[in-house]
């Protein structure tokens, strides 16, 4: 066992390294980066971009480094300048970037005009590194700074703005929905063809088919703008707290920033994510269940004259939720990406939109940083996963 | 002695007499399941109308008129007297048209997609479930490796490599033709289809794996596959008998919830740069046309929201259907 | 190229799977391989061809060109995109050359040939270049059999995917195939791709309008980007037409503007004759706000809609909200020049100057402008000899050296050959309002002035452009008033010289921080001390900026005390003014009317505005193939 885990662990850290090299290699040759839309402003005489702004800029967010010493940097925060033994300097002369590429016009291969970088002018030495800002590198926790959500400053602060807020909704509507979910699934599954079971599956597809922007503005239409208008009890529309006090019908006052005035915030995006998950789980569970029922040892147990309350609980149930640990798992990771569509239609300031906020704005360092956390908290997932199918099912060895 | 050769004449006349092919045993399985066949039905209907789309849509696809902003269902055109059934959208195009000539594109990528990725996903599933190990090891990091890569980047390098050389990945012309013909598209419309299925499956088998391997893992150490086993079946037949027809069920599931998915996903390339886009309607594109109307027309994404519905809930039905009929442990 | 990254990329990816096969071996990252391969530092590659010097075959006949804007109907396009605007309002958005017809360098719809609506005649005109409609065909061929087919590439947004829609039936209409390519954002304006690289054939995008309508990096034929110029330049077209060239140059180096009108119209009549870009329609600029909130005056052409932040007030309200769909990078305006991060920096720090219905004038916390009517800047004649910095004919700053052309005192070109010569040169007195004093009670000073001049022209401090700077001979900072004079390089007429450059900062605060230093301190970034009408009390990331009245402003109390700008999304915005969690949603938040909004006015909620902005779109046309 402790040779399995030993084992295991090197394989994450292996999967990891490989995942955060290739995730920072794709992120590079990603159109954008943060000199996009820099041409597209008209110059005039009070704003002008030369080839040298061009090259400081590319310098400042280090884009003039090759990527392996920039992934370096990012990675361990190293190098930092010419090495320095008993007060000689090493590798000082050693080329790590290209200030000025050089493209011209060339044939490639197959006969066709290209146009490619083919030389610098401006190399960058190990030595031009010396006194340059660079982070302790992410593996010893430092995430860097932002590029563009928080220019300059520490992309450990814009996480730690969001993730609150984003454990609160997805926390909740996770934990909601497994406790509906599954209960819902495992009656769907005992009554099987029953009007329940044919409804509750109609339901549960329209849950998938429709968009959670589809549903997300048919509840803020129904169980707030409409209501709010005919004078009736509402919920406020969006955002996680207000800004102002209110008074809803019925609830009275609430003093903004107040604990209902939360609570009273949560409950559009928490329902609506609600929704969409308990019609999976709910799928998942019923289908699961569906197929353990019909197994030999149900039979068997049936036939000792168990009741079908214990038959079910005891014996199907568990067995049911083997696959289902893939998805509950799973969720681990979720919980810190968040949910990008519910966060944007209810204005809820998480990591879903911080996400997607990184990505459009060409915010590389957060965006990898929201990465990195992710996939450390998947390859974790996984490993929960083997360990739980053995606690569930004992016969299940990890070898 | 006679009795028991009495018996056995008997039976085996039984058996001549209601022999049948297992093909005709299924389907007749699959017939006495109710909403399966209405599912079928329902499925087959979708499929014709969207096959006679150019027979039966009124309108081109990209017929449009500024002055019809989303005129109400049921509005005549007064030039030319047909009728819009479903109204217009935005920019005055015919709603029903759109969407009838949509199914096609959507229904039929959303469907090799499912199909592609849930067979990869069963295989590599199973034999890393059944095999375990070094196999299990090293397939099941790289659909680790695979969930924590993020798609949004890697899709937007795809499609500006594609923006800049349409020739860059070569599929054959036999391929394309087929699409093309299918889904009355142009050749390179339709070679996007083909990579919009590749790039839909390629992302989405990982969950069918990984499903498939925590079925294979529990079912493995289960008395029937050791009862094979001590009969001497080979890896691949129990894989085969044993495995894969006791872990449909999660797998169905999974499929059919995840045909509305890709339809879906289908629409969010499009807006990535690299889908069917515009002025070709798909389901997905239809659907992600309407959010910026949602607070104006709530009920807009209903119009091909409901198709997909309708679609993925047949799609539910029919593989229940389909799993009760390839039961082997079913009795009749 | 990308070819070679996509197969490194694949390696990588194999090379990744087989070092999980390994389970152990080598952590060596693959990625070196990837970036030698790409960066190789030689010079022996043969330059094969020099880009973009063949014309292209089919858009470089003058007739094509004419053919695409006379089949284009420009108020149809608007009715896609702005379908609940009155038809009056439509109507004054068309945009039939590059300055938008109320502009006071329009030049005037007799000196610009107008492509209205004529399918006929743009059929005509592609008749006669030779490309004929077959019977029964829908495109039209040349004699060649080839078909009448362009790339038209924009980003997928839904504004252009609407319009795009239409104009590509229009096209279909006269027989010219539209394939078209809606390219995510950050390909088409990224910095190595897209339009900044000439990848389009015709290619739509929009400028963003300023207070003055420049236009010398767009229609220059020194402007025009290839790879041996390192791209610079936005004349992405390859228009060359010499006496547009002169004129667009002299447009934004003179003073007098009556000389800049009638520069301006010689390019209106080049540009439109050519039609190296087919003009389209202003966008319009739409605001939203809470039925009883006084106050709120956009004015056409102003930078800022919250110019008058302190007169905002609704009753019963002691707290205004303003939605923001973007959240501001940071309060450093001099590297985070986002439109929101300005308008939120405008309520601490008001501009110097306004720019209201296309007039400049000064704001509250500066003395009047100093031009050359009302004697607050002279434009001296000046004598410089070799080894002065000055500005050239072409406008780059030079020192001038034998072989340097100029333009002397009697405004003619003449190249310097040694000795010296007489050159114009202008020196302007700004100065600061009496009582303009930071919150913590400290008057604005002198020295506050400096530091904002040290700072935003200090490369280490992460500016974008230095050009002001390097264009500026001197400043001198007064010690008797609140001010500078500053004294521009021989040579710079540049028509906004008035209009202050440099930003304030408070020495007292901030004098020690090294420059390097001010983009990551939060003084700069995120609480700047404040000489506005409000001051920043805090700012929650993600949420919201909460500001309080300074009692220290010089223009009194504000009408409401407190103000807070919330941080919403697009999708959310709309809703959250309809369910009254903010007050104002502006014209960067709002893609422009929709019908919830119209009915929302209508039942009393809200209240809109909408005019015309002065970002235009328009399609350009690539006249040379790589």
């Amino acid at each position: 066992m402790t040779v399995f885990y030993i084992r295991r662990l090197f394989q994450m850290a292996l999967v990891l390294l490989i995942s955060a090299i290739a995730t920072y290699t794709l992120l590079n040759f990603a159109p954008g980066g943060p000199l996009a839309g820099l041409r597209q402003i008209q110059q005039t005489g009070r704003f002008q971009i030369t080839e040298d702004d061009i090259a400081r800029i590319r310098a400042y967010f280090e884009l003039d480094l090759y990527l392996p010493y920039r992934f370096m940097r990012w990675f361990v925060g190293w190098p930092t300048g010419p090495v320095e033994i008993g007060g000689r300097e090493y590798f000082s002369d050693v080329v790590v970037g290209c200030r000025k590429p050089v493209e011209t016009e060339v044939l490639n291969d197959d006969g066709e005009y290209e146009i490619q970088v083919t030389g610098c002018n401006e190399l960058v030495y190990m030595k031009d590194l010396t006194g340059r800002r660079v982070s302790r590198g992410i593996i010893r926790g430092d995430f860097g700074l932002s590029w563009r959500l928080l220019r300059d400053r520490p992309v450990s602060e814009l996480i730690i703005s969001r993730l609150p807020k984003t454990i609160q909704l997805i926390g909740l509507s996770t934990l909601l929905s497994l406790f509906i979910g599954i209960p819902l699934g495992i009656y769907s599954a005992v009554k099987q063809y029953s009007r329940f079971d044919y409804i509750f599956t109609s339901l549960a597809f329209m849950g998938s088919a429709m968009p959670t922007f589809f549903f997300g503005i048919v509840m803020i239409l129904l169980f707030s703008l409409i209501p709010k208008e005919a004078g009736w009890l509402y919920v406020p529309a969006g955002l996680s707290e207000s800004v102002r006090g209110y008074t809803i019908p019925l609830l009275g006052e609430v003093a903004a920033g107040s604990v209902k005035d939360r609570i009273l915030h949560l409950i559009l995006p928490v329902a609506v994510l609600t929704i969409v998950n308990i019609s999976y789980y709910s799928r998942f569970v019923r289908g699961s269940m569906l197929e353990v029922m019909r197994q030999d040892y149900i039979r068997t147990a049936r036939a000792k004259g168990l009741l079908e309350r214990v038959v079910i609980m005891k014996h199907a149930l568990r067995n049911a939720l083997i696959p289902f640990i893939t998805i509950v798992v799973f969720t681990l990771p979720g919980l810190f990406s968040g949910a990008i569509i519910t966060e944007s239609i209810f204005a809820w300031p998480g990591m879903g939109r911080l996400y997607l906020l990184a990505l459009g704005d060409y915010d590389y360092p957060v965006a990898m940083a929201i990465f990195f956390i992710i996939a450390v908290l998947t390859v974790i997932a996984t490993l929960l996963r083997d360990v739980l199918y053995t606690i569930v099912d004992p016969r299940i060895r990890l070898s | 002695m006679t009795a028991d050769s009495q018996v056995a004449t008997l039976s085996a006349e039984a058996i001549t007499i209601e022999e049948r092919t297992p093909f005709q045993i299924v389907l007749n399985r699959f017939k006495r399941h109710r909403l399966a066949m209405v599912a079928s039905i329902v499925m087959l209907a979708i499929f014709g109308i969207t096959i006679f789309a150019p027979v039966i849509a009124p309108f081109k696809i990209q017929e449009l008129s500024v002055n019809k902003y989303f005129a109400p269902w049921g509005t005549v055109d007064e030039e030319t007297g047909r009728t819009h059934y479903m109204g217009t959208d935005n920019i005055g195009r015919d709603y029903f048209s759109r969407l009838i000539y949509a199914g096609r594109i959507s229904l039929t990528v959303a469907i090799l997609s499912v199909i592609i990725a849930e067979t990869i996903g069963i295989t590599v599933g199973a034999i890393s479930g059944f095999f375990g190990g070094w196999v299990d090891a090293v397939l099941m990091r790289f659909v680790e490796f695979m969930l924590t890569i993020p798609t949004l980047p890697l899709l937007l390098i795809i499609s500006s490599m594609l923006l800049r050389n349409d020739e860059l990945i070569n599929i054959p012309d036999p391929i394309l033709q087929f699409m093309g013909n299918i889904l009355l598209l142009s050749p390179r419309d339709s070679r996007n289809a083909v990579l919009i299925v590749l790039v839909l499956a390629g992302f989405g088998w990982l969950s069918a794996a990984q499903l498939m391997r925590g079925t294979v893992l529990s079912l493995r150490e289960q008395t029937f596959v050791e009862a094979s086993r001590s009969l001497g079946a080979s890896n691949f037949r129990i894989i085969m008998r044993d495995m894969i027809p006791n872990a449909m069920a999660p797998i169905i599931v999974d499929a059919s919830l995840g045909l509305a998915g890709y339809i879906v996903g289908e629409a969010a390339l499009a807006f990535l740069g690299f889908g069917i886009q515009d002025p070709v309607p798909t389901w997905g594109n239809m659907l992600s046309a309407s959010q910026q109307f949602m607070l104006d027309r709530p009920w807009l994404p209903l119009v091909p929201g409901l198709p997909i519905f309708i679609c993925s809930l047949a799609f539910n039905y029919i593989g229940d259907g389909l799993r009760d009929a390839l039961d082997p442990r079913l009795k009749l | 190229m990308l070819r070679k990254r996509l197969l490194a990329l694949l390696g990588l990816l194999v090379i990744a799977s087989m070092t999980l096969v390994a389970c152990g071996g080598t952590d060596v990252p693959a990625a070196p391989s990837v970036e030698t391969v790409e960066v190789i530092v030689t010079e022996v590659v043969e330059v094969e061809r020099e880009a973009f010097t063949t014309p292209h075959p089919i858009l470089s006949d003058l007739k094509v060109r004419q053919a695409l804007a006379y089949c284009t109907n420009k108020s149809d396009l608007l009715k896609s995109v702005y379908p609940l605007i009155s038809d009056e309002a439509r109507a004054g958005l068309v945009m039939d050359t590059f300055i938008p017809k109320s502009h006071w360098a329009y030049a005037g719809d007799e000196n610009v040939t107008i492509y209205s609506y004529d399918p006929d005649k743009g059929r005509a005109l592609l008749d006669e270049a030779g490309w004929t409609l077959a019977e029964g065909a829908d495109f039209r061929t040349n004699a060649d059999g080839d078909e009448l087919s362009l790339k038209f590439t924009t980003t997928s947004a839904t504004f252009r995917q609407t319009w795009a829609a239409i104009w590509e039936q229009q096209m279909a209409e006269c027989g010219i195939r539209i394939v078209r390519l809606h390219a995510p954002a950050s390909w088409w304006f990224g910095d190595t791709t897209g339009i900044a690289r000439r990848d389009y054939e015709l290619g739509a995008f929009a400028w963003v309008g300023q207070a003055d309508p420049g236009g010398q990096t767009l229609y220059a034929c020194d402007q025009i980007p290839f790879p041996t110029n390192g791209w610079e330049g936005q004349n992405a077209m390859g228009w060359c037409n010499e006496a547009a060239s002169t004129n667009i140059k002299l447009a934004n180096n003179t003073l007098v503007q009556d000389e800049r009108i009638a520069a301006y119209t010689v390019v209106q009549q080049e540009f439109t004759k050519d039609v190296p870009s087919i003009p389209l329609f202003n966008r319009t600029e739409t605001f939203a706000t809470a039925a009883d909130l006084t106050g709120f005056a956009p004015t056409p052409g102003q930078e800022y809609y919250n110019y008058n932040v302190q007169e905002w007030a609704r009753p019963g309200q002691d707290t205004i909200i303003l939605g923001f769909t973007q959240e501001p990078a940071s309060l450093f305006t001099l590297v985070e020049d986002a439109f929101v991060a300005n308008i939120a920096y405008q309520i601490v720090r008001p501009a110097q100057e306004w720019h209201l219905n296309y007039e400049f004038t000064n704001s509250p916390i500066t003395k009047e402008l100093p031009t050359l009517e009302n004697g607050g800047t002279t434009n001296n004649d000046v004598e410089v000899s070799e080894g002065t910095k000055v500005v050239d004919v072409n406008g780059d700053v030079v020192e001038l050296a034998p072989g340097v052309t100029v333009k002397n005192a009697a405004g003619e070109e003449v190249e310097f050959t040694g000795g010296t010569v007489t050159m114009k040169q202008l020196v302007s007195r700004f100065e600061i309002a009496d009582g303009v004093t930071w919150e913590d009670g400290t008057p604005v000073s002198s020295a506050d002035l400096e530091l904002g001049y040290k700072i935003a022209c200090d490369p280490e401090s992460g500016a974008t452009s230095f050009i002001t700077c390097d264009k500026t001979a001197n400043v001198e900072f007064l010690t008797d008033a609140v001010g500078y004079i500053q004294t521009w390089v021989p040579g710079v007429q540049d028509p906004l010289y008035f209009v202050p450059v440099w930003p304030i900062y408070p020495n007292h605060q901030l004098g020690d921080v090294p420059a390097a230093e001010w983009a990551t301190n939060p003084l700069v970034a995120e609480t700047p001390l404040s000489y506005g009408p409000y001051k920043l009390v805090e700012w929650v990331k993600g949420e919201k900026m909460v500001f309080a009245a300074n009692e220290h402003w010089v223009g009194g109390a504000p009408a409401t005390p407190n103000f807070v700008i919330q941080f919403v999304t697009p999708e959310s915005a709309e809703s959250l003014l309809l369910g009254g969690e903010v007050d104002i949603l502006a014209s960067e938040s709002l893609a422009g009317l929709t019908q919830a909004l119209v009915d929302a006015e209508a039942a009393g909620a809200i209240k809109t505005y909408t005019e015309a902005g002065g970002t235009w779109e328009h399609i350009d046309i690539q006249l040379f193939i790589r």
